[in-house]
């Protein structure tokens, strides 16, 4: 059900993406603060590797935007270099009755997957399943991404792209 | 922090002692990996020694950060370019999209006229032409055009083969016709010394990129010039 990846760069780290749906205490999670959760529709597991290996080597060179490891993951998600505006966008909201769970860790931990599990009432899905959420119009307006983009790479690429370059843009 | 930036390079240096070393260069090391699960080229830059460290570090840092922008630049205009997943500034090493199954436009047209030397390399002269004139339009001179700079990666369904621009290291934005015509002017001398007698088959390159091309004729005339300053400083020897 969860998908984990080892990041290559940081063989210590580990990224597993666990998704939820009908999910229906999106407020009572956000209040424990379950770490790192992101809103589906805009995202896919390659975005959250892409975002959580570069969190991972900003806070091991001390130059991450936000206060903790998860939030960068959050930041490095949005095309902005608004903090705000990434968590309102890529944050979980109340309403939410779709979560996906972003934990990184050092080895495999079926415990920390457990007590995810255990703390959520809805149903979780294959992580991959991330992707049949995609909302593709609402992600070319948030990334604007020109529709002759599309003809050298999916859209997925153009959306990594701009995650990986933002801070030079 | 600066431990913690020697600690980046540290995983840096431990992934790449695994990664596969393609290509040394003068300015930079090439490597394959598999990166976040993917097929990845990642592309170091070192120091130069000769250079004073922090000039070095400046133009280093530019460098790359040249290389993404104008990959963005390009993509953003339907230009294929590698898509960029990974850039550590630290250590000025570039993780990008490993164009699998593709051969530099180099070797596709030494292999081709080797194998067969009547067969028509027309195609891509016009395809080269094409994609310049769209880079150009798009104001990206790219400062290091080489055969060696294009990879061709042959269609799998429907028999097209997709052209890509690598390695922009030296590119810069400028609407100058002179750059365009420079950029060209290199390309003309690296494309002829690479592969003998193909001065017709740069001509239709030249000429699909007029075709292609809004503001050709401004170049052209710049690229006239050079040609003539480049005669001129080897007469004068
Ligand atoms: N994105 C890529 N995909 C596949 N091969 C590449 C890529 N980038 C570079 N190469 C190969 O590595 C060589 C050196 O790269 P470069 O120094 O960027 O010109 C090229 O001539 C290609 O054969």
């Amino acid at each position: 059900m969860h998908s984990t990846h080892e990041l290559e760069l940081f063989p210590e780290y580990k990224v597993t993406q666990m998704l939820f749906k009908d999910v229906q205490n999106a407020a009572e999670l956000r209040q424990c603060a379950v770490e790192g959760k992101i809103k589906g529709a805009l995202i896919n597991p390659t975005m959250v590797l892409v975002a959580a290996n570069k969190a991972v080597s900003l806070q091991k060179m001390g130059k991450m935007k936000t206060r903790s490891l998860f939030s960068e993951i959050i930041f490095n998600l949005s095309p902005t270099n608004n903090i705000s505006e990434a968590f309102k966008r890529f944050g979980s909201s109340d309403g939410d009755d779709s979560v996906l769970v972003v934990l990184v860790h050092d080895k495999d931990e079926p415990q920390l997957l457990s007590d995810i599990t255990a703390r959520v009432s809805g149903r979780q899905v294959p992580a991959e399943d991330v992707s049949t959420l995609t909302d593709h119009a609402k992600i070319k307006k948030l990334y604007k991404i020109p529709p002759q983009e599309e003809k050298c790479g999916t859209l997925l690429d153009a959306v990594v792209c701009r995650m990986a370059t933002k801070d030079v843009m | 922090a600066v431990n913690m930036s020697q600690e980046t390079s540290m995983a840096l240096q431990e992934f790449l002692s695994q990664a596969e070393l393609i290509k040394q260069g003068a300015e930079a090391r090439v490597y394959r990996a598999q990166f976040l699960g993917k097929p990845t080229i990642l592309k170091q830059r070192f120091p130069k020694r000769y250079r004073h460290p922090l000039l070095d570090e400046k133009l280093t840092h530019r460098r790359t950060v040249q290389e993404v922008r104008s990959i963005l630049r390009c993509r953003r205009a339907g230009i294929s370019a590698p898509v960029v997943y990974f850039v550590d500034y630290a250590s000025h090493c570039i993780f990008l999209e490993e164009i699998v199954g593709s051969s530099t436009v180099r070797d596709y047209i030494a292999s081709t006229r080797r194998s067969d030397a009547s067969e028509d390399l027309g195609w891509l002269a016009e395809r080269v032409g094409q994609i310049l004139a769209r880079m150009h339009d798009e104001d990206v001179v790219h400062g290091d055009l080489t055969t060696s700079n294009m990879l061709l990666r042959h269609g799998l369904e429907d028999g097209e083969s997709e052209l890509f621009l690598i390695d922009f290291g030296l590119s810069y934005i400028s609407a100058l016709p002179e750059d365009k015509g420079v950029d060209l002017y290199v390309l003309e001398k690296a494309f002829l010394s690479t592969h003998p007698s193909t001065e017709a088959l740069f001509q239709r390159l030249l000429k699909s990129y007029a075709a292609a091309s809004s503001k050709s004729s401004a170049v052209f005339k710049k690229l006239d010039e050079v040609r003539l300053r480049g005669r001129k400083r080897s007469m004068v020897g």
